[in-house]
């Protein structure tokens, strides 16, 4: 999931998370699918971010850990001092096909 | 390098130079030596000090802790989580300032191992997963303190990483003989913290050799090489530490659970960004 400004959002997009207001009153539900419509509405009630379901956005600022894409990215190189380590490798195997798996 | 490690615990010791804790925590000590103290009587002293309260309460109902409901008074934080969590959260709270200016990031990176420990101790089903935070809160403490008291040998360790391509723990190592999960075992005598803190700070880097509580220096362990996976801030360096295969071992956790646990922490990262104990947001 990711967590994106709302000027990124598209249609087909799916909500990771409900939209809730301060008190936690849930305006719009988790799984929803948005629409121009309920984009507009989210405008309307000035929300900034939502939260959609896999990684449909290329962002520039990763907030902490958030983007598995750029994980991906990243495991070369955060792995760089451990090339002559079977161990590490595995790990690293593990966990580039775990990224790439939720990057999907 | 005996002497030369000497002089350097000397220096990173000399108690008035170092981070000012709040006076209440050593009342708090005090009474603690007497069993029979309640959490009234600590959160008394504790609400003595208005802002520091304000800020325990601040990280108290942040993310790392995800409890439900608003915790409003330092008593109730501390029957909810304990003396331990507090006293450890009214430390790093307090050496939050001199954190983001000495490192830029390691906040975050203290925060970011806080919830992988939280997250790792919930998996494994230990009972206290807040006493496993608040450890992976404290874990790099160390290096605030040598960045105080040893300003020179931090420059040459934040260089020899830079020129060098060394991890931050390998070159505190050159340059002083130690590096700092050594200063934590110091700094945690020095502050009396409770025995499972001492020493998963003090053996997150090798938590084979933690003689007590080897289940806080392997969280700790674990946690860290998740944060840093993640790279949520900056512990000094962008390596990935070594991940001893004993520590999965240790609690039987396979790459299913590797699995289960970052779905976990990733979704838990997407709060956090942003959070600070000071009381402006």
């Amino acid at each position: 999931m990711q967590k994106i400004p709302l000027s990124y959002a598209k249609p087909a997009m799916v909500l990771a998370k409900p939209v809730t207001r301060n008190d936690g009153t849930v305006l719009i539900g988790q799984d929803t699918e948005l629409s121009n419509s309920i984009i507009n509405r989210l405008e309307r009630m000035d929300i900034n971010e939502i939260v959609v379901q896999g990684e449909p956005v290329e962002l520039d600022n990763d907030s902490a850990g958030g983007s598995f894409g750029k994980r991906l990215q990243r495991i070369d190189h955060l792995f760089r001092k451990h090339g002559s380590d079977e161990w590490m490798q595995q790990l690293k195997q593990f966990l580039t096909e775990y990224f790439k798996s939720r990057t999907l | 390098m005996q002497d030369l490690q000497t002089e350097h615990k000397g220096q990173i010791l000399a108690v008035k130079d170092l981070p000012t804790l709040p006076i209440v925590l050593d009342e708090i000590s005090k009474l603690l030596e007497d069993e029979n103290a309640s959490p009234e009587q600590v959160a008394k002293i504790i609400s003595r000090d208005q802002v520091l309260s304000a800020k325990v309460l601040k990280m108290v109902n942040s993310p790392i802790y995800g409890f439900p409901r608003r915790i409003n008074t330092i008593q109730h934080a501390i029957v909810l989580l304990g003396l331990n969590v507090i006293r450890g959260l009214i430390i790093s709270t307090s050496v939050f300032e001199i954190m983001t200016k000495s490192m830029i990031g390691l906040w975050e990176h203290s925060v970011g191992c806080a919830i992988a420990c939280k997250i790792l101790a919930k998996e494994i089903g230990f009972k206290e997963p807040e006493e496993f935070a608040v450890t992976g809160l404290l874990h790099d403490i160390g290096k605030v303190v040598i960045s105080i008291q040893l300003p020179e040998i931090k420059n040459n360790i934040e260089s020899e990483v830079e020129t060098h391509d060394l991890t931050f723990f390998d070159a505190e190592k050159q340059q002083m003989g130690f590096a700092h999960d050594r200063v934590n075992a110091w700094l945690a005598d020095h502050w009396n913290l409770p025995l499972t803190t001492r020493e998963g700070i003090a053996y997150h880097h090798r938590p084979g050799s933690a003689q007590y509580y080897p289940d806080y220096a392997y969280v700790v362990h674990i946690g860290d090489f998740l944060a840093r996976l993640m790279e949520v801030g900056s512990g000094g360096d962008d390596h990935l530490p070594y991940l001893k295969p004993e520590a999965l071992n240790h609690f039987g956790l396979e790459f299913k659970n590797l699995e289960n646990i970052l779905d976990s922490y990733s979704e838990e990262l997407l709060e956090v960004s942003g959070l600070s104990p000071t009381l402006d947001e």
